[in-house]
């Protein structure tokens, strides 16, 4: 009950920390820490190159054009002071283009191109981080527990250690962070992904990162507050404009090219189905190629490294309304989902409480760091060929001698890095208990209900019941399937599935999901397990759907390649 | 000066290659394992992998099941300066994985290519117009190919479906193989016009479940090519259909025809990978049976004409 008090009675707007005395950033300090005296120059940086882009052709009244009627659309429906002045400045922008000669629509687009860039631009404050990076666990913990909140906020939570485990190559990590600019990009389930990732590089020693967060993300006061003081840049998906995104693309590529950490997000938004993302846009960590590019043609030699990332949740906070989302097929349509269980406070309580009996319940495993070019490097940084040799990354964006900046070229590598990344994600993929056990009982869904679609089979609930001791004899080979696999190097195991009988794998799941989510995904029954939700028993089964066919015995084989071959999960 | 083209393997399509870029006043290196003498001052021939170094651009043009071995040790004399082009209509493994896929793997190549459509070794080598279809995301690939090949007598197309010009490319040679058994067999135009367009119907639909796009096969890739090989361009597929036809065994056919038959490969391959993703590729599973043997001509035709039929 105290924590929704104490929650409501938070600001609903950003906060800052009053300006008393300047932080000096030591030569210690991370890069981040130089952002605010790099500020200026950064956005002055993002408008020439917005003006090198538009205004040597003819087409600067068309782009001011556009995002004055993609913003005039986008406020009209506004009640609010901000959205009224808005409209105001927009409305005059119109109304005015056509009589400016074409020095006024220069100066028109520079002035947009600003006034856009302010708004995407992060902050940072060393205070908040170094408060932040005390508090965080505390924090977390607190709102498990809300009687104790001020004794964790100041206590830095071994808690949060055993709640979130960390794998790969860490100190090679480490390392490449010191020789070049590093992209972290991590798979996308959850809104805690953002909080789990930024504490996770603070307890590896790995230096803090900006990124791009959606605006829809500043509606919850405590992550709002980090957001606007740890490095985020505001991502309005709202905005349409095509001088917004460029401004955004701008704005990315200059922060990677002047060597700010970044993270990115390559699925987009979070994935509705719960399935591991593999058809990436990239979107904006397609400008780590631009700013590679860029560096060389002006004759930086700054590597670049692209970091694949799984997040991996024994139980995901909003996995009810993404499932419900993805099986409207409306994922498009509800690109800002708004009102789901990462806005409300009392399933962050369920949320925690639940972990709070649970090992390793987030495992972010980190993946070999790669050139922009697909290649593996070393941990000097060098890109390597297939046969070990060293490679000079400058000449994938040279033609006969001379390095240059190809936008046609670039995006064909950011595709090939999209693949890349997408295997990379599967590969690095950590199943937990809640996954096997739901992939089994969808499994058995799928066997008893031949021939039917998705949809009608997910109409079947409660209406499978699988004996508890066949349940365990599934459960157990699937287990030696993905230990097959893991084997091979083409999948991890949580290390509890790894060790733990397939009788405790069993009521692991069962334990984690009871009392969570609204309504029971399984429970037991008369020495049965019933599987009530398949809903969300889809969502935690999506995560491993693609090695189906080779963790399943003969009487599963064709449910196993049903649920592989399944369309539209995404 | 433009770098010299390099071309790996001697056999009839790439010396066609060759003579191609040499008519177009390009210089050329051409390797191949077994040395041979050149045929045109501008080409020079050799066995080392290592003189395609001073190329940018290099064409591939070795049956597939060569190239991942070939490419492990072609990819130690490249790097990402280097543009490389294959010419197979092969495939690799169950996965459908194409040569472009494998060179990306195999070296550290990224800017590649497939080149396509109705090109034939004896019209490149003497000038025929013509055109092919070059699938590449790289804009400077595409010219890359034109600046060496391209000139009065052929056209070089490009689109950015990779994935689709390399299945259309290998999904023709099996339709072909068909297309030269059902001949043999005495079946008439109307019948072999139904399989060559559900053939080609199943190629967009392998193709699409692999990401590519149907569009690619009413192309120069599919269609085109197809088109080529029905008005005999020489191609060894319809041969082998034919020997099929007339009881001739693999081995044996493949012997007296002297030339790698990418067709027969991927009839297995697109089978396995339509089962695994719930693909309908009855063509490639008739031609596998002809093939394996565990179907005769009555049963085949039966069980092409036996399947439901829906809208197109």
């Amino acid at each position: 009950m105290l924590a929704p008090l104490a929650m409501s009675l938070l600001p609903k707007r950003p906060l800052h920390l009053p300006r008393l005395r300047t932080y000096v950033p030591e030569p210690s300090d991370p890069k981040i820490f130089w952002f605010n005296s790099e500020r200026a120059d950064i956005l002055q940086d993002v408008v020439r190159r917005i003006m090198e882009r538009y205004a040597a052709d003819d087409s600067v009244e068309f782009v001011i054009g556009d995002a004055a009627y993609h913003e005039i659309r986008r406020l009209e429906n506004r009640t609010d002071e901000a959205g009224r002045k808005g409209l105001e400045y927009w409305r005059g922008v119109i109304r005015r283009v056509g009589r400016m000669s074409s020095e006024g629509k220069i100066e028109t687009l520079r002035e947009i191109s600003m006034r856009m860039a302010k708004d995407v631009a992060g902050n940072f404050d060393p205070r908040v981080y170094k408060f932040a990076a005390r508090a965080v666990p505390g924090l977390l913990t607190g709102v498990m527990n809300p009687s104790r909140l001020m004794r964790s906020v100041l206590d830095s939570g071994t808690r949060l250690d055993e709640l979130v485990s960390v794998e790969g190559p860490m100190e090679k990590l480490r390392s490449l962070q010191r020789k070049g600019t590093m992209l972290l990009l991590p798979t996308h389930s959850s809104n805690l992904d953002s909080l789990a990732i930024a504490w996770v590089l603070f307890r590896e020693a790995l230096a803090p990162v900006v990124y791009g967060a959606g605006k829809n993300l500043f509606t919850n006061p405590i992550i709002s507050f980090f957001m606007h003081n740890l490095g985020a840049y505001r991502v309005d998906r709202r905005v349409r404009a095509r001088l917004y995104k460029d401004v955004l693309k701008a704005y990315s590529s200059i922060m990677v090219e002047r060597g700010f950490h970044s993270l990115f997000f390559p699925g987009g938004t979070r994935t509705r189905s719960g399935a591991i993302e593999q058809k990436l846009k990239l979107g904006l960590a397609g400008t780590g190629v631009e700013a590679f590019a860029r560096n060389r043609a002006r004759g930086v030699n700054r590597p670049v490294f692209f970091v694949p990332a799984t997040i991996n949740y024994a139980l995901v906070l909003e996995a009810e309304t993404l499932i419900e989302d993805h099986l409207k097929e409306a994922g498009r349509a509800r690109y800002i989902i708004e009102d789901d269980e990462f806005s409300r406070v009392e399933r962050w309580v369920a949320f925690f409480k639940r972990l709070q009996h649970a090992e390793s319940s987030c495992v972010i495993r980190f993946g070999e760091p790669m050139d922009p070019f697909c290649n593996p490097v070393d941990d000097e940084g060098r890109s390597l060929a297939p046969d070990g040799r060293v490679l000079d990354p400058g000449s994938y964006v040279s033609r006969r001698g001379t390095a240059t900046v190809d936008a046609a070229r670039d995006a064909a590598y950011t595709r090939d890095l999209g693949h890349a990344i997408a295997k990379a994600y599967i590969k690095e993929t950590v199943v937990m208990a809640t996954q096997l056990v739901a992939h089994v009982l969808f499994r058995r869904l799928c066997r008893a209900t031949p021939g039917l679609d998705l949809f009608a089979r997910l109409r079947h609930r409660g209406d499978i019941a699988v004996p508890m001791d066949e349940l365990v004899a599934d459960v157990a080979q699937a287990r030696d399937g993905l230990r097959k696999l893991e084997l091979e190097g083409r999948v991890h195991l949580n290390a509890p599935i790894r060790k733990a009988a397939p009788e405790q794998i069993v009521s692991r799941a069962l334990d984690a999901w009871a009392g969570y989510h609204q309504k029971p995904i399984a429970r037991i029954l008369g020495g049965s397990v019933i599987a009530e939700d398949p809903n969300l028993l889809l969502f935690y089964q999506n995560r491993i759907r693609h090695f189906a066919p080779e963790i399943a015995g003969p009487a599963d084989m064709q449910a196993a390649i049903e649920i592989a071959a399944m369309k539209g999960v995404r | 000066m433009s770098p010299p083209v390099g071309i790996v393997g001697g056999g009839a399509f790439g010396r066609a290659l060759a003579t191609a870029a040499a008519r177009v006043d390009r210089s050329v290196i051409s390797w191949s394992r077994t040395p041979r003498d050149s045929e045109h001052p501008k080409i020079t021939v050799s066995s080392d992998l290592g003189s395609l170094r001073a190329a940018e651009l290099v064409f591939l043009a070795v049956p597939s099941p060569h190239v991942p071995a070939l490419c492990h040790e072609l990819g130690r004399h490249l790097d990402g300066a280097h543009l490389v082009v294959h010419v197979s209509r092969g495939l690799v493994g169950d996965e459908l994985e194409t040569l472009t896929e494998v060179i990306r793997e195999t070296t550290p190549v990224r800017r590649v290519g497939a080149l396509a459509g109705p090109l034939v070794a004896r019209g490149l080598a003497e000038g025929e117009p013509g055109g092919g279809i070059v699938g590449t995301l790289f804009p400077e690939v595409a010219e890359a190919v034109r600046d060496a090949l391209g000139g009065p007598t052929l056209r070089i197309y490009d689109t950015t479906d990779v994935i689709g010009v390399e299945l259309a490319s290998a999904f023709v040679g099996l339709v072909t193989l068909a297309m030269g058994y059902a001949k043999a067999a005495g079946f008439g135009p109307g019948t072999l016009s139904v399989l060559a367009t559900r053939g080609m119907a199943e190629a967009t639909r392998v193709i699409e479940a692999r990401g590519g796009s149907a569009r690619t096969c009413s192309g120069l890739a599919g269609f085109g090519d197809l088109l080529a090989a029905m008005a005999e361009d020489g191609r060894p597929e319809l041969d082998f259909g034919r020997a099929l036809a007339a009881g001739e065994s693999l081995d044996r056919a493949a012997g007296r025809l002297g030339a790698y038959v990418e067709g027969v490969r991927i009839a297995e391959q697109i089978l396995h990978f339509g089962a695994r993703n719930q693909v309908q590729t009855p063509l490639a599973a008739t031609m596998a049976g002809l093939m394996n043997g565990t179907l005769n001509k009555e049963q085949a035709a039966a069980a092409l004409m036996r399947r439901p039929t829906r809208g197109e």
